[in-house]
Parts: structure tokens; sequence; C-alpha cells
């Protein structure tokens, strides 16, 4: 069972969006994929057809001390299950979330308690920046994607994602490493292709080897409530996301870093 | 226990086969355990062994015998060289070569010796000439064995990681009348070459002084280099820009070959390490077919008449330190060219005799076989003849006034390179000589051969049929077997008279300069052309004609030498149907060439939405892709086009203009500088744009090169009869056309005689044609069309 923890520095940067687009690429390509939503906007389900008035998640799971198991559904893509976060109240949220504060293994525990399926994939979203949440899908995972924009601004949060990194997993036996993902990339701005250059610079063999070309299909496919893989298979987006998993699958199959 | 049990499964993997340094195999054991026998440390032993050889070898090939013992002897031999065949490796090519100039030598010896008729005049000049055209093929043979017997093969040098130990360089552009259109790709890639750019600089060298190549070369920041004469076109135009730059080395590149980015990684490191060396040459790539690949539907499938040429004689050359300079894509060290007074003005191939100047003082040139520049093709067939007089009349120029034989400073296997090169093109006579030496008998009952036909049969198949299937073992990567004698065919009356008066007269020189990049409207045939193909095909059909009466009337107490004939006239009738197939100039419409190129390509729509496709094709002004689906865009929709080198990717404006199926062609924008520079790199100056243009490519086999000759010799028929149908209408009705008129302005009676009905119209027609068509094959100058560059 592989942890990947995708996170990112800031929001809008699509995180949600490649967390389940890739989740459906490894699925397709044999992996059995679980997909959970550590992030507390809920969006995750939405990306694979669950019903909006489902209100269920691993928020009511924890309080109500029950099983995660519970929450699991099966969605209609590719054999990818997913944990929703769940809707819940302002109090619910802060009770969770102080939690989460006073046991760092909440997370780990509860992913332990599910069924484990041999090669399979775990892949936790999480809200953006810094946050329990992120804290403890760092200390879990074995992997962690970061998606970036290629803009200034993300540029500019390099620097903390690395102490965040240093802090929770550089010390782990069973961490692998840490990769950047470029998303919303458009190669005819000018600024995109320089900090595109200036991060392969930094980064070296870390930044994934493809980046994700800004595609409005991408975020069309959120409102039709589908993969983008089922919503547009042609587009650009979804075969830089088809790209992205094969480079994982390869890394995950040298077992990660060198 | 590898064993390559056949050609075929060896030929299958191509550069195993060619390559042919892999041996496996029980023989080839024992050849390894023959070779590495002690006793050939000892001189004696050494000499005994080689003069023993020599000497069976010698009886061998001179041992007279009766027409069964000489069957059963060349079937012997026979057999051993196709077992020998089916084992890959240089040793067993050699063993090869010395059956296949055993039987050769064996069958020109016995024609010497027992076959000359000198009964009768008419017997004696036409058997002397044929056996003349014989003893040139078979020193051509030979040469040919000796100089591709080991194709150098060598590999780029690496260049020193520091570069500031990069030398400084020149681009020299020669162009005279050219447009810019074609120019201005190969200016643009050749500033974009991976090389420090303060090192590296580019001149286009315009023999034309016009102005807009001039504002061309300041708008991108190149030097624009004129002189105020046009002396010795190429030559003189580069010896001018000599004199005026700098650099340590000069890269020289035809007006139209766009360079590879990796052109000067590859090539400057030999110079580096060898202080001797004076040019290295890289082959001559074509993008587009020349005017066989169009005309016969071949291009990339058939190996083209340069292949032979750059892919194996040039690498077998660089073995014996004689690789010849061909004008453009090389790079000259610019101390020894200037030490042999610059490139050479004596005569039209110049960039040969370059080559030879700098043998002569002992410098050393080198070949690295790896496409790094591609050009545009002659664009017809009239064109192709007169680029090729122009080699043949320059290496015949080069055989009288630096003759390879004599001139001081080669080494002996430089003398035979050099030779074979020029004697190659003395092919004219002897190939017409073979075209037409069956009518001799035919015609005039001329006994050309004095023996028997079967004799002939059992001397000459063992000769021929040796020579193809060494020859095809040796270079059937490079040229399919039976094609050279459709591109000798084709050239033979073209070239036979350049190279007799170059002989003569070696200063009677004119330069052609090769027209490129044209359109052909529509499909027609090249009449004026073929006109010595057509003549010579009319004598064959004569001769077969006659033959058949010979058979079955005349000549019924000599039937084996009628039939022989007839074979051998049929035979010739194939090879002329080829030619005429050439000669019929298929339609090329479009002005930019398409280059396949496959490569992956991401549309962008105007509305944001973007699909991964792949790039089925190029050329200059868009691009051909192939798209996931259908209709996933319009007809005129505006999008971007985004292609990858390495990491990085270009952006390129442009709109859908072309639509079928999932097939979609689009066409660029106007492109800024900045874009058509980015664009030349993303498609024609990849490094690895041509790496792989043979691997679709069949294998030769003897046979099959054969059919592929007789598959086109018989469309070559086909065509001639409809456009001889076409032709005669076409002139009916310029008949009634210009009778029309003539009733117009009164004289009415002319018209009634073109309108006449039936068999008494068409008959009067026909004949009038036929007068016409004669007239026209028999009349007309045979000059082909080129463009003349006199001074």
């Amino acid at each position: 069972m592989t942890i990947i923890a995708v996170i990112s520095p800031k929001g809008g940067v699509g995180k949600t969006s490649v967390s389940v687009n890739l989740g459906c690429a490894l699925a397709e390509k044999g992996c059995s994929v679980r997909l959970v939503d550590m992030d507390p906007q809920n969006a995750l389900r939405l990306h694979l057809g669950a019903n909006p008035a489902q209100t269920g998640g691993l928020v009511h799971q924890t309080l109500q001390h029950q099983e995660w198991q519970y929450a699991e559904f099966d969605s209609a893509y590719y054999g990818v299950s997913f944990i929703p976060f769940g809707v819940v109240s302002e109090i619910e949220r802060i009770t969770f979330e102080s939690q989460l504060g006073r046991m760092p293994n909440l997370l780990h525990d509860n992913l332990a308690s599910l069924e484990q399926m041999p090669g399979g994939l775990t892949i936790i979203d999480t809200p953006p920046g810094p946050s329990v949440y992120t804290q403890q899908a760092l200390s879990v995972a074995n992997l962690v994607l970061v998606v970036m924009m290629p803009d200034a601004g993300s540029y500019a949060t390099l620097p903390s994602i690395e102490g965040l990194l240093q802090y929770y997993c550089a010390s782990r036996a069973d961490f692998y490493g840490s990769y950047f993902i470029l998303n919303q990339f458009d190669a005819s701005h000018v600024l995109n292709r320089d900090i595109k250059s200036v991060m392969q610079h930094d980064l070296g063999e870390r930044l994934a080897p493809f980046c994700v070309h800004r595609d409005v299909s991408m975020s069309e496919a959120l409102a039709f409530q589908q993969p983008a893989k089922r919503y547009a298979p042609y587009s650009q987006g979804v075969d830089d996301i088809e790209h992205l998993a094969t480079w994982l699958n390869a890394l995950l199959g040298r077992g990660g870093r060198d | 226990m590898i064993r390559r049990n056949t050609v075929e499964s060896a030929a299958t993997d191509a550069h195993v086969a060619y390559d042919g340094r892999y041996v496996y195999g029980r023989l080839n054991r024992l050849a390894k355990t023959v070779l590495e026998w002690h006793g050939w440390e000892h001189r004696l032993w050494r000499m005994a062994i080689i003069v023993v050889l020599s000497l069976l070898y010698l009886f061998s090939v001179t041992l007279p015998m009766d027409l069964g013992m000489q069957s059963l002897y060349a079937a012997l031999v026979f057999g051993v060289a196709l077992y020998l065949r089916r084992y890959t490796g240089t040793m067993f090519t050699l063993i090869l070569i010395v059956i296949s100039v055993n039987q050769s030598t064996r069958y020109l010896y016995w024609r010497f010796t027992e076959t000359l008729n000198l009964d009768s005049w008419m017997d004696g000049v036409f058997g002397v000439i044929l056996i003349l055209a014989e003893l040139y093929a078979w020193f051509v043979l030979l040469l040919g064995y000796m100089q591709t017997v080991w194709p150098l093969r060598r590999k780029p040098e690496p260049m020193p990681d520091d570069t500031s130990l990069w030398p400084a360089l020149d681009i020299f552009i020669p162009t005279y009348n050219e447009p810019l259109k074609v120019v201005r790709p190969t200016v643009l890639a050749a500033m974009a070459l991976d090389w420090p750019k303060d090192k590296l600089n580019v001149f286009i060298l315009d023999d034309g002084r016009r102005d807009e190549f001039k504002a061309f070369a300041e708008s991108v920041g190149v030097r624009h280099v004129v002189r105020d004469n046009n002396f010795h076109a190429k030559a003189g135009n580069i010896n001018a820009a000599l004199a005026n730059t700098q650099g340590e080395y000069v890269a020289i590149f035809d007006c139209d070959h766009i360079p590879a980015r990796s052109f000067l990684q590859m090539t400057l490191g030999w110079f580096l390490r060898d202080p001797k060396l004076g040019m290295l040459q890289t082959p001559h790539h074509f993008l587009s077919p020349d005017p066989f690949e169009r005309n016969l539907g071949t291009f990339r499938r058939v190996p083209n008449e340069g292949e032979l040429f750059y892919g194996l004689i040039q690498d077998g050359n660089d073995l014996w330190n004689a690789t010849f300079f061909c004008g453009s894509c090389a790079v000259l060290r610019r101390s020894i060219l200037l030490e042999v007074g610059g490139v050479a003005v004596e005569t039209v191939t110049e960039d040969a005799h370059t080559a030879l100047k700098m043998h002569k003082l002992g410098y050393h040139t080198a070949y690295i076989s790896i496409p790094q520049a591609a050009g545009l093709a002659t664009e017809s067939l009239s064109a192709h003849v007169g680029q090729r007089i122009r080699w043949a009349r320059g290496m015949a120029q080069i055989f009288r006034v630096d003759n390879p034989f004599l001139a001081k400073g080669l080494n002996f296997m430089q003398r035979l390179c050099y030779s074979n090169a020029m004697l190659h093109f003395f092919y004219g006579v002897p190939r017409m000589v073979f075209l037409l030496s069956p009518l001799t008998y035919l015609f005039f009952e001329a006994h050309i051969i004095s023996t028997s036909a079967l004799a002939i049969a059992a001397y000459a198949l063992p000769h021929l049929a040796l020579a193809n299937l060494t020859n095809s073992r040796m270079q059937g990567a490079h040229r399919h077997s039976f094609w050279a004698e459709l591109y000798e065919a084709t050239l033979a009356w073209y070239i036979f008279r350049p190279t007799m008066v170059a002989l003569i007269n070696p200063k009677l020189g004119k330069f052609n300069v090769t027209a490129k990049g044209g359109l052909v409207k529509e499909e027609y045939f090249d009449w004026e052309i073929s006109q010595p193909y057509l003549i010579m095909l009319a004598l064959n059909v004569a001769g077969l004609l006659i033959g058949i009466v010979r058979l079955f009337w005349w000549n019924t107490f000599e039937l084996d030498t009628v039939i022989l004939n007839l074979l051998w006239t049929v035979y010739n009738m194939v090879i002329l149907g080829a030619t005429i197939a050439v000669a019929t100039e298929t339609r090329q419409l479009r002005v930019n060439h398409r280059v396949a190129y496959r490569q992956p390509v991401t549309l962008k729509l105007k509305g944001g939405k973007s699909y991964a496709c792949r790039t089925t094709d190029y050329s200059e002004g868009g691009l051909g892709v192939e798209m996931p689906a259908e209709n996933l865009v319009a007809l005129k929709n505006e999008l971007d086009v985004s292609l990858f080198m390495g990491e990085r990717e270009y952006v390129f404006p442009g709109h859908v203009a072309f639509m079928r199926g999932n097939e979609v062609g689009i066409e660029f924008a106007e492109l800024n500088l900045q874009q058509q520079m980015d664009l030349v790199q993303c498609t024609l100056a990849r490094a690895d744009a041509w790496l792989d243009w043979s691997e679709n490519r069949s294998i030769d086999r003897p046979l099959a090169g054969l059919k592929e000759i007789l598959f086109h010799s018989m469309s070559g028929f086909r065509h001639l009869l409809y456009f001889m149908r076409a032709g005669l209408h076409g002139l009916s009705a310029y008949d009634e056309d210009a009778a029309a008129m003539e009733k117009s302005i009164g004289a009415g009676k002319v018209a009634q005689s073109s309108e006449l009905a039936g068999w008494r119209g068409r008959l009067n027609r026909a004949t009038k044609n036929m007068v016409l068509l004669g007239r026209s094959l028999l009349l007309k100058p045979v000059a082909p069309r080129v463009v003349d560059k006199k001074f």
C-alpha cells in the first residue's frame, strides 16, 4: 500500500483535479486506487459523480467513532473508490481539527483500519498551504506530489513547501520522495516558460518531466461531474495526466528515490 | 551457437547485414582458425601460400574447358557462392568477391581468346566495340569491389566539454538565382546551429547581388557578401568570400540544404583530433523525391541514385583516405583550403577536384555517414539530367587535367578510388553498346561473339549472376539490384557526349545551375528528353520483329543464336521501358514539399480547449495533423499549435485549412522572425530529422530488383501508349482549331477536309499525326533544358 499526498502551496492551482484525474489514469493502468479527501471544500467527490445530497464522510465517521470504511464509495469510473470529507457544520469542523491537533496519528490509524489492497494506491487530497490536514497527510505519505502553477506566486512559496517536506517527511525511512507537478501550463506565455525553466533548474529531477497544460476541458469536466478522461478523452490535459501516470508508475515500480 | 542462416534473416536487420563484421556459424569459426594459424607469421610460408594460391587462381581463370566441363564448373562455383552467401561477415563478402572476380575474369579471358571474330569487317568492328565495352564494365566492377569492400563507418568524435576550446567558424551559403523562399530556412537553421554564438558567423554569398537578400540578411543579422564579378561560379564565389572572412573553419551549405542543429558538433570533433584533416563531408540528403522517385512512385522505398555514393562509396573511400568533397554539407579547414589555392576553378566539379588537391599534398579528408542536412532534389528529369551532365563533364575534365593515375602525392588506393569515380562517368558508350548490340545480329546477321549461344550462356551466366549476387550483398541497402541499369540507361546518351568532349578538350565546360523547387502542373510525357530512349526502343522493337521472322523463317538453322539475341533484346526493352516511365513527369502541385514528420503536437482552440494529437507531415507553410477523433475542430478554426523540442515547447498561430475525416491540415499564420526560426528548429533542423529515413524499406534481393524494374517498365509502356494516343488526339484538336480559324477568315476548303467523317478522315488524321510525331522525335534538338550560367 503506497500513500501519495497531493499538496499545494496556494489555492486554485487545480490540486483536486490533478488528484482525481491522476487517480483515474493510474486505476486504468491496473492499480487499485483509493482517493481520500482531507480538504474541507469536500469537492473531490463531485469530480467522481457523487450525489451532492449525500453528506456522509470521514469527519462524521471520526466524530461518531465509527470506521472510515463505511464512508468509502465506489465511483462509476475505472474502479476508483473514494472517501469524501463530508458535508459538515462549522462546529463539527472545529472539533475534527482539534482532534487532528491532539492525535497526530489519527489519519494514519484510520487508513490502517481500511481494507488493504496489495499494490494499492491511496491518494490524499489536502487543502492549500500548511494546515493540520496537510501535516497529517505529510506524516503518512510515502510520496508527496506538490502541484504548482507556473506563476511567480507559486514559485515564491517553494522555500516554505521545502520546509514542510523537510519537517514531516525527510527523516522517515518509508518516505520515497517529493515531486513537483506544473499545472495549467501555457507555453504561449513567456512568463510560464521562464518559470518552468527556472524550476527545472532549481528542482532538477524533482520536477515531473511532464507538465499539465492549461485546458478548459479540465474545469468543464467538473461541471459535468466526470473525470476529465471521460469527459474529454482527447484533450491535451488528459494526455499530460496519462504521461504523468506512466511516469509515476515507473517511479513507484523502482521504489522511489534513487 | 547463434547462426544467421539466411541472407534474408540477416538482411532484415540491414545494419547487421550490411555492417557485416558480425560473424557466426561453423564456417566463420573455420575461417577464423585459418586466419589465426601461426604459419602466417613466417614470411616464407606466407609467400609460398600466396604464390601457390595466385597460381591456382590464374589457372582457374585461364584453363580452357569444353562446354560440358565449363557448365559443370560454373554450376559448382555458383552453388558454392549460393551456400556461402547465407553467412554474414566481411570474410564471406571477400570470398564472394574472389569468386565473382574469378568468374568475370574467366569470362572475359574466354571472350578475348576464343570468341573474337575478325573474319569479316562488320563482325570485327561490332565485336571489338562490344568486347571493349565489356572490358570497361569488368574494370569498373573490379574497382568498385576494391572501393567498397570495407566501408569505414566513422563515428563522430566528441567535442571537448570546455566550449572555450571550440574554434570559430564561418558558415557560407552561396546562392545565385534561387528565390529567397528557398534560402531563408537554410539561413535560419544555420544561425541556430548548436555552437557558441560568438564563434559562429553566417554569410550569404549572393552572386545575384539582390537587394531583397541584403534586406533579409540585415533583418536577421547575418552578413550579405557580394563580389563585383561572377567568375568561376560557385567556386569563385566561395574563394572571394574566403578572402574577406577569418574563421578557422568554413562550413559550406548549398542554399537549399538545411542543416540540422547538431551538424557542427557532429563534425568538428575530428578536426580537433587530426590536425592534417582538411575536409569532412556528410551525406547530401534529399527531403523531396528526385524525378526517378517521383515519376516511378518509389520515394523512400527504393534507394535513390545518390544513395549508393553517400551510403557506401564515400564510406569505402574513407577507409583509404580518399573521401571526396561534394560541394555542400561539408566543413573545411581554412588553412588547408587556402594552401591548395581555395576551391578549384579549373573544372566544373570544383568540389571533387579540391579534395584531390588536398590529397596530393598529403592532407586527410573524412566522411561521416549521418545525414545532418537536407535539401531539395532536382525537380524534373531534364534538370536532373542537366546536373548529371555537369558531374560527368567535370569528372572527365579532372581525368584530363589532373589525372589520378599520374598525379603526384597520391597513394595507390587513392588513385584507384579517384579513377573509379571518374571512369564511372564514362559509362555512356558502353551502356548504349549493351542496349544495341543484339541488333547487330537481328538487323545485319553480324556474329559478334563467335561461338555457340550455349557456350555464351555457360560463361556469361555465372559471370553476371555472381556479379549481381555479390553486389546485392555489398550494396543492397543502398542500391537495389538492376536499378543501376535503369539509372545508367536513362543518362547514358546524355553524358557520353560531354565526357567525350571533355576528354578531348577539358576547357569546353559550362556550369549549369540546377533548378529546384518548381511545379509540374499536370502529368506530361517529356518527349524531348526521352528521344534517345524512344529511338533505342524503336530500334529494339524493330529488332524484335525481325528476330521473330528470323526465328521462324530465315535463320532456323541457328535457332540458339536467334533466341539468345531475342532474349537480350527483350531485356533491353525492359530497361528502356523503365526509362520511359521515368520520363513521364507526374504532377507536382505543391510548391512546398511535404516531409513526413511524426511528432506529438498540441492544438489549442481559441475557446481554451486543447487536443493532444500527432503530426503526419510538415511543409513550409503548414502542418498535417492526425486528430484522435473526427470533428474536434472545424474548418477555419483559429488555433495555437504547440510543437515540442526536448523539454521546450513552441507555440505557433494558425488555422484549420483542410479537413478529411480525422486528418486536418493546418496553415500557419504570418510568423514573426523568432517564430520562423523556432519552426525550422522544431522541424527540418531537428538533430534526428533524417535518421529513420530508410526504415520502411524493403530488403534487396536480386530477383525482386528485376521484378521492380519489370513492373516500372510495364507502366512505362502503358504511359507511352497513352501519351501517344493523347498526342494524336491533341494534335487533331489543334488541326481542327486551325481549320476553324481558317474557315472564319474565309478559306472554307481546308475546313472540309478536317471534317471528313469515317475511315478516310481517321486515316487522314492518323497519317498526319504519325508524320508529326516522327518529326518531333527525329528533328527536335536533343539538348536538355537547363539553366545555363555562362561566363
